[in-house]
Formats: structure tokens, C-alpha cells, sequence
């Protein structure tokens, strides 16, 4: 007594209750009365609501003000029972009902009800000393709040403190007595945030404490928990539209935490569980040592993939070779599996192989039954009784934390794989013959009163006998069911029409396309189809990432049966187009593709996400256990992608052999012939002047080293090299006229004065008479001449006073390079306000007039006049469309009748093309683009092909070449590949040969750094 | 094919109506990029044209433009002859003769006109 309080001791205590909210007046008057004890003095200040100048609420916790001396008494009963029951207490009373109904009218911001959980002892731990405590007597748990800085806006005003030390520790006090101590960190933690959330609330009571407490004496406690209802209905479905949104490291959900310390144990358990994932990794990673090379193979393309991140050049991709791929996916022996006869409304023969796929896939979709699959619980998910007298039962999925109450049935899961059979050996047919061998509406296996409404608009509905079905998915409630839908790139829409119509037994399946303008938007006009196609652009365009209700169109059906032609378009999983393929609501699931994994492991994450195949379809999950192993080499990774995948995923090869050991399929034989041309000395001088200019360049960031991040600049220059190798016009070919190919809008551009109408004098501006003239002249496609060389304009310009020359001789009248006079009216002009004069010719000189046979011209013109005459039918590759436009000139003029095919023609004109080359008998060559032809098109009416330049994606040439050399081809197919002699295709061939070889040996990345290096400065030797 | 003879008639309602003037006409390596270089080579009394027949005609110097063709050319040296600028003169004497005594003047365009460049 009496001594003095000094300012360390102050500043002991302000350290613990912070700075704010207590004036050092307080701190030094608390010290007084503890006598200097600095423990006591804190308590003092804690502990006296009052204590401070303050006006704090004290006691204003919500749910502590809802009890009265009834409410306490009720669980003081209940901890009695629970004393003599052991740990665990499920007997709820009335008086939990009452105080229930108090709690939610008073925490009037929270609907919904409370649901005990169940209650459980802890031992607190005191921190105070003298007081008293009895048995049974009501304790009021106080959470400090995440985000509190000012007592008044804290949900608990009492001890809003803002400390960061104290925000995980939970006290508890009386009424009476103040604070009496804490409760454990353990249950503080999962307590806690969810408290926060308002998601649970708590009731605790005193059961045993000594007489006397004193510091750090144990206190046990009988705390109840109740679950706010509420707190279900967010959480029902799973978070498809954010899969990122799980942090990497998948957090810690406190609610099976929790429900793990109130002693509930699931009446059934989850059969699949994070912990059994970690458990069977581990196992993989003691038996397996094999399959490594194709890891560290895949994880080498990675690398390299990431190094030229930043140019998103097609030609970049990184391709995952077949091999590769079979190492991770595994080629399934399915020679064991039945076959299955299609049903006779199928009217073709199905290979035996596709018999065996067609029963496999109606297992997969058919499961179990769907009763047993209505009534059989989630793998993923765990089951809880809660103790609640309401006989609740809670479910938890053990892999996100989420919590339910309706029953997570494994119709949620939708039923569906990947049929990842290699290119060529019928997957649409096998597909077709599913349609027929089992169909239905959408959703008729979760309600009979919506299978019931949907056989009345519906003719082959056979499910309408689903009488037992337990419970009503309410998320599929609002949707119409549906047929099969069909997503397929636009190129295939016509093809799969043309299968089914062809295919199917007439009448018997209604097909509808849902594509263009015109496409009905009514979900019900939709559902009354037995099948509906529509491509990706469509479902796309259909599909509003914000909200799932505005969706209309594809996403108000729930489907039958959704299938995904050339599945790998919904590759990337930040892309829409795979967020919105997996936002489909649909019974059974199939992608098919022949290159489930075409860059990278991710590619698999976006199709098991799109069949919702759990937990799979969690990224965080997925990233920690499959792709960051995986990308580190460490094999786990590719051991459970494996098991994940085996049983959903058929994949036969052509050289896949059945129980006898023969091939299942048996196509004639194909012979690839690489044709080496030279090119001629005028040729050589262009290409060799080009490769100069090229080299310089390339040269120069070597030596600034800066490849790397020049790399697309690189792949331009190579680009024209490559294209000076088919014909050197094409490296002549100019590509700026887009913007103004529609005339009109150039008139008005002009009007307007371009751009910057301010700055000008409308006298500027060419009157309207005159630019009305030179659009019609260019309307009418006017040759007009150079008013300067007073020749026929050669890459024409127009002025920004709409005046026409050749850009050439406009620049070459200038005195420097960026702007000059208008030669015609004197006014001054900026080189970059020049428009291109829109023609139809790509090319900057005339290439009809100048025509010139590049040497790779001739020597396909040679083979082609070879072939012409057997009357056999082939079909030329070039990936650029420039080069289809100069083979045209060499045909027409040797008249001979070609189609052409390119990603300009519309989905009519297609089909028409198809058509007309697969039919008339005097066409008998089609040019084609890679990229429109790349996927899917049947064209076994050909059987040669030529592929007149070297792509860097030796994939992508696979594909080409799989249009023809595929089920239906009679004939021996002839592939023939040109490639000039010493240029830069020699040499990226040369390039993909090392590749290949380096691949084969683990590199680290600096190595594999310098080897891309290296690569590139190969091109250019 | 660089070097050209002209022949310019002298325009009517202009002392060189009647006439017949000669011009060399050259096109140098750059043109069009570049002016043609014009001479008259048949005498005239012209205050915008010197006695070596060299004239002053601003598209023939800083003002040319390589949209300008030679009929271009040859229909402004016919205007010029239209309408003599004796305010930017090539041939002070004869300036100075107009603008003191522009009638005069006009006589002697017209005897010169007579005497040299009547087409023989």
C-alpha cells in the first residue's frame, strides 16, 4: 500500500489492455487498488464492466441478454444430465426450444433458426483470482471480434479490444462476478469464426470449479452449440463459378473441427476423405518408382511452356506427344470389357471395340440404380446427427468445409466419363449408339412429380416409373428437363446432324440445332427435343458468369445427358467457355476427345471439374495434391491422376489389340512421304535476302540478350521465313486493310475528318460530293491510276483528303519519313493517318498479272496432275489462307475443279463444301486451313494429303492428316509433306527431332532456358 | 526519252496570241519526285521569263508536287503567258517596263511575238 504506481508498471499494464479505450488515469487507478500487483490490475480493469470513463454496454453480448434465471436453469439440467451421460449429451429439452426462439428474435439480423449441435465440456482456464464460481452457474462467452477497433461497433462491446494478441482468445465471465478466465485455444479457433460469421452461437455453463479461484486454476465448462439454419442454404451447391477462390493451401474449416471437439462422430463417414488421399499418396510414393520419365517429360513441357509465357503465339503451345500422353492417362486394357449390341434403331454395324465402349458407357451412366443412387450417400461427404430434438442431420463435406442439411445423394455426382478413344476410331458413332441405347429427360430420376409434368410434353420419356424417389433436389427444381445436348465446334455441327439423321432409324429421335440468330431461347422448346446441338460460341454467348438465373437459353434445361465433342476446348479453366460448359445441370456427363491432355496436366482439372467428378472439381484440392506434385516431379502426382482417371476414362489406340491380340481396328495402310523441294536462284536470292534482314535482327537480341522476351517478334520473323518458303508473295502480303473493308463506314471516317475534328478546319474536310466518289470507285473495284507513277495503283493508300496513290510513291515524294504534303492538295499528312485502300487482293502487287510458280507450287502441281488423272481425291494443307489464294491462281488456269475451305465460310457454306467435294466426281481437290479443318470433318472421300508446310505442333498435323486415315477409308492413304531444302523448315524439323530428344532427358530450367536459346539460334544458322 | 521538245501556242487575248513558242522540256532522274526543268527557247518579251527563256513559276520550283503531270505543267506556263506577274519578276528591265508603261510594253510583247515566234 502506498507505494508508488510507476510508469514501467503502467506501461506493463497498457500492454496488455492496449491503448485505447482506458485514459492512464484508469491504468493508475486500477494499480492502486491491486496494490501494484500488475495481474490484479488488469483483472480490476477487465473485469469491471464500468471501469473506465467509457460508457460501454456492459453485458450488451446478444445472446447473453436472452437469458434469464429460466433459460440457466434448463442448462444447468442439461449439464447434469450430461455429468452422468459421459461426454456426450444428444437429449435436448424444451427449454433449448425456448431460449431458441428468444435468441433469433433477439439477433433479429440473422433469420433463421437455431439448431443445437450438441454440447460438450471444456476446462477453462482461470485468470483471475478470489472470485467465486459455482456449479451449474450461467458463464457468458465473449469472442473478440476480427475487425473491431471501436467498442461501439463491435458485436461485443464488453471486450472489444482491438489487440492482435488477444483476437483468437476466447474468455468468459458471469454476470455477477466478471470475467472468470478463458477457454482453450483449441476451441477458441473454431469457435471463433464462426461466432463471427454468426453462423453458431454458444450457451456455457459452470459444472466444477474450485471454491477459490485462483490464477490458472481449471474450470470445467459445459458449453452448447447451435447451428444457425441460415447457414446451409448458401452453401447447398457447390461453388462452381469461382474455383480459385480456395486458397492454395486448403484452409481449415472450422465447423468439422468443431464438431470433432463436441464429440460427434459421423454416422457415416465420408468414404473419401483428405486424409485418405494424403494416406494413399503416401503409399504410391513408397511402391512406385516407375513412370518417371513421362513425369519429368511432362513437367520439362511445363517448364518450357513457362518460359515463353507472355507471347501468346498459337504455335507456342507446347504440344504433350501421344506417348506422353498414354503415360499419364494409361491406355486402359479394355479388351475384358462385354460388348454390347446396339439397339437395332442404330443403322449401321458397330467394330467390336464400339460395342464394348457403348457398354461401358451405359454402365457408367446407368450406375447404380437410381433409387440406390438417390438414397446412397455422397463419397465425399460426412454425415452427423445433431442433437438437436428436432432430429436434424447435418452433412459435411469433407474436402470444402461445406455444410448441408439436405441430403448430398450421389445424383449430385453426375454419372458420365471421358471417352478418350484416339482420333479416327468412331467416337461420334459410339456416341450415337449411347443416344439410342439410353435416353430420357433430365431430372426424371429426382422427382416423379417432374417426371410426371415432362412425359406429358415428352414422347420417349422411360423414366417416368420413378415412384420411390426419395427426395426432390430443390436445385434442379426450377428447371425444365431436357434431352441430350450435344456441344461441338461449329465445324462439327454439320457432321453430327448429317451422323445422327444418317445413322439413326428416321423419326425415331427429334434433333434440333440450336445455333444462330434465330435459335429459340424458350427452355421448354428446348427440352422437347430428344437432342439438342449447339456449339461451344453458343453455349458461351448463353452463359453470364454472374448469376445463374439469368442464364436462360441452354442453362434453364437440365439434361439428360450432356457430351462435349472435342472436349479439350474447355482445356484452359479460367477460360468462359469452361466455366461454362460446367455450369450445365445435367444427369450424365461425357467428354470426348481424342487428346484428354493436349499442354498441360490442367487440361484433365477442367473436364473432371465439368463432371463434377468430387472432390476433383476443387481447385485448391486439386492444385495441392495433383498439380503442384506433379509440376515439382514428384510422381504421387501422376499416380492419382491415374487412379482418379481409370475408371472414368476409356482410351483405345488404332494399335489397340482385343482378347485374341489383333488390332481392334484395321484401316488401311498410310504412307508418309516427305518431299524435299529446291528452290529456284531467283527464289534463293528472296529468301536469302530475307533470312539477312532476319538474322541482323535476331542477332541483335542475342547479343542485348533479350530472346526470350522478344520471342514473339522472333516468331514473326520466322514466320515470314517459313512463308517465303511456300511463295515469296506471301511475305508481300499486307494485313491493315480490316478496319476499313467495310466502305461505308470509310466514307464516313472520312466526313468525320478522322479522328481529331476539333483541330481542323471544316474546310478541311473533303466534301462530301468527292468522297462519295472515291468510295463508289472503290465499290466498284475501279483499277483508277497512280496520279504520280500514272500507273495502276500497287498497294494503295488513302489520304487523309481522301486522295488514292500507291504508297510507295507517296512516301518517296516526302522528304522524311513520318509525314509530308498530300501531293494532290498540298496538305500536310502524318504517315500513320494513311488508310490502306481496301481491295480484294491481299497482296501488295498483282498476283495474277505477275504470277510465278514457286518451286513448292510445282512440284504439288506436279503431284496433283498425277493423281488427276486416277481420279483419286486430295486435299492440300497450308496453315495460312494467303497461300490457298496463290494455289488458286495455278488450278484455275490448268483448269483444274477445286473446293476450298476455310475459316471464313459460314456453317452453311461449309456443309455445302463438304458436300460438293465428297460428291461431284469432277472435284477432286480441296484446299483447306489448318485451323478450319483441324477437328473432327470427315473426308475419308480423299485419300491423299498434302501438307505443304511444316507446322511447329506436330499434333496439329496428326489431326490434319486423321481427317482422312480414319474409320470409312477404303483406300491407302498417301500423305506427303513438302519442305524446301536448306531453309528454316529443314531446320525446324531439325529442331523437333531435339526436342524430342531433350525431352527424353530431365533438364533443369536454366538448361532447359539456354536449350530454347540455343533452338532459336538453330533457325537461324 | 528524258529531253522533249514543246511547242506552246501563245494564248488568245494575251500579247502571244498568234504565237508559236518553243520550250525545252527535261525530266531529271527523280521525277516525278522532282520538277521538270522548263525552258523557252523561242524568244519572249514575259517580265516572269528571262532572256535565256528560264521561268519563274513557283510549281516548277518549292511548289511542286509529284501528282503534277507534264500537260499540267505545260497548261500553267500557258497561263502564265495569260497573265504576266510583274510583281515577281525574272527579268527586272521588262518588270520595270510594264508596270511604268504596261501598254507599251504589250506592243513589244506583240512585235516580239511577230518577229520570233510566228511559226517559221
Amino acid at each position: 500500500m502506498g507505494s508508488k504506481v510507476t510508469d514501467e508498471l503502467i506501461a506493463i499494464v497498457r500492454s496488455v489492455i492496449g491503448d485505447d479505450g482506458y485514459s492512464n488515469m484508469d491504468v493508475i487507478r486500477a494499480l492502486y487498488m491491486a496494490n501494484n500487483d500488475v495481474a490484479a490490475a488488469i483483472n480490476i480493469i477487465f473485469d469491471t464492466p464500468d471501469f473506465g470513463k467509457k460508457t460501454r454496454n456492459s453485458e450488451s453480448n446478444g445472446l447473453s441478454s436472452s437469458y434469464d434465471g429460466r433459460a440457466g436453469g434448463a442448462i444447468r439440467e442439461r449439464s447434469k444430465s450430461a455429468d452422468s451421460n459421459g461426454e456426450e449429451n444428444l437429449s435436448p429439452n424444451d427449454a433449448d426450444a425456448d431460449a431458441d426462439a428468444d435468441a433469433s428474435e433477439i439477433l433479429g439480423s440473422v433469420d433463421g433458426e437455431w439448431w443445437l449441435v450438441g454440447s460438450a465440456e471444456l476446462a477453462g482456464m482461470s485468470t483471475c483470482k478470489r472470485k467465486k464460481l459455482k456449479a451449474g452457474e450461467r458463464v457468458i462467452l465473449s469472442f473478440p471480434s476480427e475487425v473491431s477497433n471501436s467498442p461501439s461497433t463491435t458485436k461485443f462491446p464488453g471486450r472489444g479490444r482491438p489487440a492482435a494478441a488477444c483476437s483468437e482468445i476466447v474468455r468468459f465471465s458471469t454476470k455477477d462476478a466478471g470475467e472468470i478466465g478463458r477457454i482453450p485455444n483449441e476451441w477458441a479457433r473454431c469457435l471463433l469464426p464462426l461466432v463471427n460469421d454468426k453462423k453458431i452461437r454458444i450457451e456455457g455453463c459452470c459444472v466444477s470449479a474450485p471454491d477459490v479461484l485462483g490464477i490458472m486454476d481449471t474450470v470445467i465448462l459445459s458449453i452448447s452449440v447451435y447451428i444457425n439454419s441460415s447457414m446451409f442454404r448458401k452453401h447447398v451447391s457447390i461453388s462452381l463459378k469461382s474455383p480459385q477462390s480456395f486458397s492454395e493451401e486448403s484452409v481449415v474449416h472450422p465447423l468439422p473441427n468443431l464438431l470433432r471437439l463436441l464429440g460427434l462422430t459421423p454416422f457415416k463417414k465420408a468414404e473419401l476423405t483428405p486424409e485418405d488421399i494424403y494416406r494413399r499418396k503416401r503409399n504410391l510414393d513408397a511402391k512406385e518408382k516407375s513412370g518417371h520419365s513421362a513425369l519429368t517429360n511432362i513437367g520439362s513441357w511445363k517448364k518450357l511452356k513457362m518460359d515463353a509465357e507472355g507471347s501468346n503465339v498459337e504455335s507456342e503451345q507446347e504440344p504433350v506427344s501421344e506417348f506422353e500422353m498414354d503415360s499419364i492417362v494409361g491406355t486402359v486394357d479394355c479388351s475384358e470389357l462385354e460388348e454390347m449390341d446396339p439397339p437395332n434403331t442404330l443403322l449401321c454395324e458397330l467394330w467390336p471395340y464400339q460395342k464394348q465402349a457403348l457398354y461401358w458407357m451405359t454402365r457408367l451412366e446407368k450406375g447404380r440404380s437410381l433409387e440406390e443412387a438417390a438414397t446412397t450417400l455422397h463419397p465425399c461427404w460426412d454425415a452427423y446427427r445433431l442433437a438437436d430434438k428436432r432430429q436434424l442431420v447435418l452433412y459435411l463435406n469433407a474436402f470444402t468445409g461445406d455444410a448441408s442439411t439436405e441430403f448430398p445423394s450421389t445424383l449430385q455426382m453426375s454419372r458420365g466419363g471421358i471417352l478418350a478413344d484416339a482420333m479416327g476410331l468412331g467416337k461420334t458413332i459410339m456416341t450415337i449408339a449411347l443416344l439410342l441405347a439410353h435416353s430420357g429427360k433430365g431430372g426424371s430420376c429426382s422427382s416423379q412429380l417432374l417426371s410426371q409434368a415432362l412425359t406429358e410434353n415428352s414422347e420417349s420419356c422411360n423414366n417416368s416409373d420413378q415412384s420411390q424417389t426419395p427426395k426432390k433436389l430443390a436445385k434442379f427444381g426450377s428447371l425444365i428437363g431436357g434431352g441430350s445436348l450435344i456441344v461441338c465446334p461449329m465445324t462439327l455441327l454439320g457432321q453430327w446432324k448429317a451422323e445422327i439423321e444418317s445413322h439413326c432409324e428416321p423419326g425415331l429421335l427429334s434433333l434440333y440445332v440450336h445455333y444462330g440468330q434465330s435459335r429459340s431461347k424458350e427452355a421448354k422448346s428446348l427440352a422437347q427435343y430428344d437432342i439438342v446441338l449447339t456449339t461451344y460460341g453458343v453455349l458461351t454467348s448463353e452463359f453470364s458468369s454472374e448469376s445463374t438465373e439469368a442464364n436462360g437459353g441452354l442453362y434453364s434445361v437440365l439434361w439428360f445427358r450432356v457430351v462435349l465433342d472435342e472436349a479439350h476446348t474447355i482445356k484452359s479453366s479460367k477460360s468462359q467457355i469452361s466455366l461454362a460448359a460446367a455450369a450445365l445441370s445435367a444427369d450424365h456427363r461425357w467428354c470426348l476427345t481424342g487428346t484428354p491432355i493436349q499442354n498441360s496436366l490442367e487440361d484433365v482439372y477442367s473436364l473432371l471439374r465439368f463432371l463434377r467428378l468430387e472432390p476433383w472439381s476443387n481447385w485448391g484440392l486439386w492444385n495441392k495434391l495433383i498439380q503442384k506434385p506433379f509440376e515439382e516431379g514428384d510422381e504421387r502426382g501422376l499416380k492419382l491422376v491415374q487412379s482418379i482417371l481409370r475408371p472414368i476414362m476409356l482410351r483405345r489406340t488404332k494399335s489397340s489389340t482385343d482378347k485374341q491380340g489383333r488390332p481392334i481396328l484395321v484401316l488401311p495402310p498410310v504412307d508418309v512421304q516427305v518431299i524435299y523441294c529446291e528452290l529456284t536462284p531467283a527464289e534463293r536470292d528472296f529468301y536469302d535476302a530475307l533470312f539477312k534482314k532476319s538474322k541482323v535482327k535476331f542477332d541483335q537480341f542475342v547479343e542485348q540478350g533479350k530472346v526470350l522476351h522478344n520471342y514473339a517478334s522472333i516468331l514473326e520473323l520466322l514466320l515470314r521465313l517459313r512463308q517465303c518458303c511456300d511463295h515469296p508473295f506471301l511475305v508481300m502480303s499486307r494485313g491493315d486493310t480490316k478496319e476499313f473493308a467495310d466502305l461505308n463506314k470509310l466514307g464516313k471516317h472520312f466526313l468525320k475528318g478522322g479522328k481529331d475534328v476539333s483541330r481542323r478546319d471544316p474546310d478541311d474536310v473533303p466534301s462530301r460530293a468527292y468522297i462519295q466518289e472515291v468510295v463508289e470507285e472503290l465499290r466498284k473495284g475501279e483499277k483508277g491510276e497512280c496520279p504520280i507513277c500514272l500507273e495502276a495503283f500497287e498497294d494503295a493508300v488513302l489520304t487523309p483528303c481522301a486522295h488514292r496513290m500507291c504508297r510507295e510513291c507517296l512516301l518517296g515524294s516526302w522528304q522524311n519519313h513520318t509525314s509530308g504534303l498530300c501531293p494532290v492538295c498540298r496538305k500536310t499528312i502524318n504517315k500513320q493517318d494513311l488508310i490502306t485502300a481496301p481491295t480484294d487482293s491481299r497482296f501488295q502487287i498483282d498476283i495474277e498479272k505477275n504470277w510465278v510458280e514457286s518451286s513448292k507450287v510445282t512440284s504439288l502441281l506436279h503431284e496433283l496432275k498425277a493423281l488427276c488423272s486416277s481420279g483419286s481425291k486430295s486435299i492440300v494443307f497450308s496453315q495460312w489462307t494467303a497461300f490457298l489464294d496463290i494455289l488458286q491462281i495455278p488450278l484455275t488456269r490448268s483448269n483444274i475443279s477445286f473446293v476450298r475451305l476455310d475459316g471464313t465460310l459460314s456453317q452453311q457454306q461449309r456443309e455445302k463444301v463438304i458436300k460438293q467435294f465428297s460428291e461431284k466426281k469432277d472435284i477432286l481437290i480441296m484446299l483447306m486451313s489448318l485451323k478450319a479443318g483441324g477437328v473432327g470433318i470427315n473426308l475419308t472421300v480423299a485419300s491423299n494429303a498434302f501438307i505443304l508446310d511444316p507446322w511447329w505442333n506436330p499434333a496439329v498435323e496428326e489431326q490434319a492428316v486423321m481427317r482422312i486415315h480414319r474409320i470409312g477409308q477404303t483406300k491407302s492413304v498417301n500423305i506427303k509433306r513438302f519442305i524446301v531444302k536448306g531453309t528454316v523448315e529443314e531446320r525446324m524439323e531439325a529442331v523437333q527431332a531435339r526436342k524430342q530428344r531433350m525431352i527424353a532427358g530431365a533438364l533443369t530450367d536454366q538448361e532447359v532456358r539456354s536449350a530454347r536459346i540455343e533452338e532459336l539460334k538453330m533457325l537461324f544458322t | 526519252m528524258r529531253y522533249f521538245n514543246v511547242m506552246i501556242l501563245g494564248p488568245t487575248q494575251s500579247p502571244y496570241e498568234g504565237g508559236v513558242f518553243k520550250l525545252e522540256l527535261f525530266l531529271p532522274e527523280e521525277y516525278p519526285m522532282a520538277a521538270p526543268k522548263v525552258r523557252f527557247l523561242t524568244k519572249i518579251y514575259h517580265p516572269n521569263i528571262d532572256k535565256l527563256g528560264r521561268i519563274c513559276l513557283d510549281i516548277l520550283k518549292d511548289k511542286w508536287s509529284p501528282a503534277l503531270q507534264i500537260r499540267t505543267v505545260l497548261l500553267s506556263i500557258q497561263a502564265l503567258l495569260s497573265a504576266p506577274n510583274p510583281d515577281d519578276p525574272l527579268s527586272d528591265n521588262i518588270a520595270k517596263h510594264w508596270k511604268a508603261n504596261e501598254a507599251e510594253a504589250v506592243e513589244t510583247a506583240k512585235e516580239w511575238t511577230r518577229v520570233y515566234a510566228s511559226g517559221a
